[in-house]
């Protein structure tokens, strides 16, 4: 990149040439962080004030419309159950997919191609089109207002990319690795979760962000697998509340901002990760 | 001799053990996805008494999707779900090549502006859908701003308005995943060897000229994943139009999608009584899956023939 900053005309003019493409990039960052930034000021604002005070902050940080969200309008229970079925997706996903992955990339079974191949038809698989004939089948195992049918469903529809991805990393480990630990006796169990799976850190950590942004976003399954309001999730509950509370404007942001809180944190914690994996092959859907 | 004998017996238990290590995984996604995919498929060439299968049509609910009354949505919706991939493409990937090219110019700024730019893409549709709406309302600050600025006068109804909908929903789309082909495309500028911009460079080409004569060339394989993704994204597209307009693709059907009418027919929404028509909703989901799967391996092939070996 180093390399195309050598040029032969002067700092200033090079400066100024430069101009109009730094505005293009600030422009667009303004149109994203604008809108966030009304979204989290709009949080602490009655719905009064944020027609009368459009751009400024709030007169006092009030916590009301949080509180109203969490309690009134029971985010807080929808919150518990999308932390509940993203964290059983990422973990089920990531054990069983380890496992599939571990044999077909590192055992010559003479049908490791076929296996692999059929996982990975899953990925452009378009489920929802699946989603009469799911139904009729989560019915039928008494699965519907469950949690435990929605993390089925996720890691299921998941399983596809992990596998990808964990026998992608595992396949170029070397094979003296797995057969040291075999002549000292270790059973295959140990070795793929004491030996392999720790040398593929960067393979868990992709699963594990990419399958908890699709889990905790997903608003399809849970529209049409969750009725009672016990069960629902955070974005089925919005998806409520922009109708139910359209007058309320306050309570409607901050129940956005709620909702995309542990999403902002982790992206925050983890920018580079997300960035290199998106680069590198496109890791989302 | 015994060498032999304890390789061929580690083989027998390889394939053992990796019958019990893929079992798991396997059941999972043959239950949840290969199962209820093949059944659908299967599915739509038979008549439904509400969930139950009855009699064998043949091709009967497919000749059904073309006429009255089902024949204006589906091509209703087919022209929206092109019409937003071609938005996509141009106002996503096309101004996302130019963000990536102006990054990859500079020494400095990339991973703050790629990070900024990603951030929306890490969003549910839902909330992004939701911030949208309020404020694209009328009484909301988009109004607000525009009229302060004299562009527009009184009230804002550009998602009550069957003409320009459409373009707004694309729009809101385009912002959310906007940092999708900037981080592929810096991704791909930066695996192009710097000699090759050094001697354009030498024999006085310019920026423009080294985007496009040697640039987008080489980034066919990026160009290409884009292009499959966002196909496969934009016909599959129900979240934003769902929060936004609602299941109907309001105003008067303008931003109705092939998955919301699919989901309609098949979960109860279509029609003024709101009766599933199971047979047709599988029809549906058998034509998007031709159109997905075909349109898929086409640019696949289109985009391999295309890649520039140096």
């Amino acid at each position: 990149m180093s390399a195309l900053a050598i040029s032969q005309r002067p700092a200033i003019s090079r400066r100024i040439a430069r101009l109009p493409g730094w505005t293009v990039l600030v422009v667009w960052a303004a149109a994203v962080l604008l809108p966030l930034y009304i979204l989290v000021i709009s949080c602490f604002k009655t719905t009064a004030e944020i027609y009368d005070n459009r751009l400024g902050l709030p007169k006092s940080f009030a916590f009301d419309n949080f509180v109203n969200a969490w309690t009134r309008a029971h985010l807080g229970q929808n919150f518990v159950n999308s932390l509940i079925v993203t964290g059983g997706a990422v973990v089920l996903t990531i054990v069983v997919s380890a496992m599939a992955a571990y044999p077909l990339s590192r055992y010559r079974l003479g049908w490791n191609g076929l296996m692999l191949g059929l996982f990975l038809a899953g990925i452009m698989l378009p489920i929802r089109l699946a989603s009469v004939e799911l139904f009729t089948l989560m019915r039928n195992l008494d699965l519907l207002d469950s949690l435990t049918g929605l993390i089925l469903v996720y890691s299921a529809i998941r399983i596809p990319f992990a596998v990808f991805i964990f026998a992608n990393f595992m396949r170029v480990l070397p094979s003296e690795l797995d057969e040291a630990a075999r002549m000292d006796g270790a059973g295959e169990v140990r070795i793929l979760f004491q030996i392999i799976l720790p040398m593929v850190k960067p393979a868990v950590s992709i699963v594990a962000i990419f399958t908890a942004i699709a889990v905790w976003n997903d608003f399809f399954f849970p529209l049409i697998f969750i009725f009672d309001d016990r069960y629902k999730t955070v974005p089925l509950a919005i998806s409520v509340f922009v109708g139910q509370f359209r007058t309320d404007w306050g309570l409607v942001f901050a129940s956005l901002a709620i909702s995309m809180a542990p999403i902002l944190i982790m992206y925050c914690l983890l920018a580079r990760q997300i960035r290199e994996g998106v680069g590198a092959g496109g890791g989302m859907k | 001799m015994s060498n032999l004998r304890r390789t061929s017996s580690l083989r027998r238990t390889q394939q053992r053990m990796a019958v019990l290590f893929i079992l798991p995984a396997l059941a999972v996604y043959a239950l949840f996805v290969l199962y209820p995919l093949a059944m659908s498929l299967w599915g739509s060439f038979f008549i439904w008494k509400g969930l139950r299968m009855v009699e064998f049509a043949g091709l009967s609910n497919f000749s059904r999707l073309f006429i009255f009354p089902s024949g204006a949505r589906l091509y209703g919706a087919l022209w929206h779900n092109t019409a937003w991939f071609f938005g996509i493409m141009v106002f996503q990937n096309g101004i996302g090549l130019l963000f990536a090219w102006l990054l990859f110019l500079r020494d400095r700024g990339a991973a703050f502006f790629q990070s900024v730019f990603f951030f929306p893409a890490v969003l549910s549709p839902v909330i992004v859908g939701a911030l949208w709406r309020l404020l694209l309302a009328p009484g909301g600050v988009v109004e607000w701003a525009l009229n302060g600025l004299g562009l527009h006068q009184g009230s804002l109804t550009v998602l009550g308005n069957s003409h320009t909908a459409l373009t707004m929903l694309i729009a809101v789309d385009a912002w959310n995943w906007m940092g999708l082909p900037v981080l592929i495309y810096t991704a791909g500028l930066r695996q192009i060897s710097g000699q090759i911009f050094e001697a354009a460079k030498l024999d006085g080409a310019g920026n423009a000229r080294m985007l496009f004569s040697i640039a987008l060339p080489l980034l066919m394989p990026a160009i290409g994943t884009l292009t499959t993704l966002s196909f496969i994204n934009t016909f599959n597209q129900f979240d934003i139009v769902y929060v936004m307009q609602g299941v109907q693709g309001n105003p008067s059907y303008s931003t109705d999608t092939l998955v919301t009418y699919f989901y309609r027919l098949a979960f109860g929404a279509e029609g003024a009584v709101g009766i599933t028509d199971i047979g047709l909703a599988l029809a549906l989901g058998t034509m998007l899956f031709l159109i997905l799967s075909i349109g898929t391996l086409m640019m696949l092939r289109f985009f391999d023939r295309r890649t520039v070996q140096l």
